[in-house]
């Protein structure tokens, strides 16, 4: 086997990893935003469930929680009377991926909120917003740019949390790097490994730019 | 009357911040607040335009009468977009350029449309020789141009009153000139201001009035030279000769 032909093979797993990562961050921004905000309601029932949910995710391994998505989720469906057992396994991937990253993401968003300076929403009130549009156009576009380095963090993080999914076996760019492995005797053991690596680098290096990008268009708003 | 205040009191835990205070404006009177700091002057202020509840106290203002512990939600919007309020720390959205800061509240406190709004915008922006600056983030802009865009952002408005909250504090000193220079400018054209400051210069020969704030209480109220010549309270005279301001 050629070198040339190990790189194709591991290229062929780089869909699956990129819809893995686009799909759970994706969830995980919409589940994150969601405990995020009943993290900060007064109301007990809404903040217990938040934190308790927030305390048993981040104390659970991710690919034990890739597993629980894989074997619980259907069960779980199940009591409600939904079959979902032959669904395919990408999203118990994106399931388990997106919960796992929701948690981390839901403090990203909550910590943001609170540092924003409560005289920017008073400024908004006092121009006659209500409080809605406050929210909407001072606060969160605000929190968001403080949460902006945490988020990229994360969804590095979450490039190389897209390897677990071979536990469920989905077939991703590592699980293709493991086979090739086992098939070769040995042949290229190293370098099917670097190459997964640059691979991973390249798609993280893309990841930093785009947000570099970002930054830069907003650098004169300091939050 | 344009705004008469009834025996506003407010505590926070054990300290009485606000102990009953009356105040009333009429319609084109530029008020001074002075006193010394933590007598209750911002926070009077705050609970003029709801950023605080008050314990107990009534407001008269454009002829409605408003519960100050008990506002309606559609009450305070409804005196938030009558009145306006200048900040000590400027309070620009950071978010937004000079222009959107001062257009931002055309849009969506009456209903403007973008194009007027910002049309009015620049012109704000012009009258306080800033046009040059309204695509600029406060980041990029100096304390006193920061705090005189606030100023343009607030009488964009159309405001009946305007709340200044210590304008000129938190600016180096040599940009106060130009900041005092366009509220002058403002009193001149007959905006009606209430004026918690320490700029004695400035009360005394802007204001219509000036109320001497200690401890939470209005202890003297009159025109400002009456104050400033003849203070009759012993706290007043004590403030007053205390600063060492040439006034």
């Amino acid at each position: 086997m050629k070198l040339s032909k190990v790189i194709i093979s591991l290229l062929h797993g780089l869909p699956t990893t990129l819809i893995l990562l686009a799909f759970s961050f994706i969830f995980a921004n919409l589940i994150g935003l969601g405990l995020a905000w009943l993290y900060l309601r007064r109301n007990p029932i809404a903040n217990g469930f938040a934190r308790g949910y927030l305390g048993l995710v981040r104390g659970t391994p991710p690919l034990l929680m890739l597993l629980l998505a894989y074997y619980g989720l259907p069960k779980l469906f199940l009591l409600v009377g939904i079959d979902i057992n032959g669904w395919a396994k990408l999203i118990f991937g994106i399931a388990g991926l997106a919960i796992g990253w929701s948690a981390y993401l839901a403090e990203a968003f909550r910590s943001a909120y609170l540092s924003v300076d409560a005289g920017q929403y008073e400024a908004a009130l006092v121009v006659g917003m209500d409080t809605k549009q406050a929210f909407l156009r001072i606060i969160m576009p605000q929190a968001f740019l403080i949460a902006l380095p945490n988020i990229e963090n994360l969804l590095i993080g979450l490039v190389k949390a897209t390897s677990l999914v071979y536990v469920i076996g989905i077939v991703d760019m590592y699980s293709t790097a493991v086979d090739l492995s086992n098939q070769n005797q040995g042949v290229y053991q190293l370098e099917i490994f670097v190459i997964l690596a640059l691979i991973y680098w390249v798609v993280v290096l893309l990841i930093e730019w785009g947000f570099r990008r970002f930054r830069k268009h907003y650098q004169y708003v300091t939050v | 009357m344009l705004l008469e205040l009834k025996n506003i009191k407010k505590q926070f835990k054990n300290n009485h911040v606000l102990k009953g205070i009356d105040l009333s404006v009429e319609k084109g009177e530029v008020i001074a607040i002075i006193g010394p700091s933590g007598s209750g002057k911002t926070t009077l202020l705050r609970n003029i335009n709801f950023l605080e509840t008050a314990d107990s106290g009534s407001m008269l203002f454009r002829e409605q009468q408003i519960d100050l512990a008990k506002p309606t939600k559609k009450q305070i919007l409804w005196a938030r977009r009558h009145m306006a309020m200048v900040f000590q720390n400027y309070n620009l959205f950071k978010n937004k350029t000079a222009l959107k800061n001062i257009s931002e509240g055309l849009v969506f406190g009456q209903n403007k449309s973008k194009t007027e709004a910002d049309e009015l915008a620049c012109q704000a922006l012009d009258q306080v020789g800033l046009l040059g600056k309204k695509d600029f983030y406060p980041s990029q802009l100096s304390g006193g141009q920061q705090q005189r865009i606030g100023i343009a952002r607030a009488t964009v408005l159309n405001p009946d009153i305007v709340l200044f909250d210590e304008p000129t504090s938190a600016l180096d000193p040599e940009l106060v000139g130009t900041v005092l220079h366009d509220m002058k400018t403002l009193a001149d054209k007959g905006q009606t201001m209430i004026v918690v400051t320490h700029q004695m210069s400035f009360a005394r020969n802007v204001a219509s009035r000036v109320a001497f704030f200690s401890d939470g209480e209005i202890l003297e109220e009159g025109r400002s030279d009456e104050i400033f010549d003849h203070p009759q309270h012993e706290r007043t005279q004590q403030f007053l000769s205390a600063i060492a301001e040439d006034y």
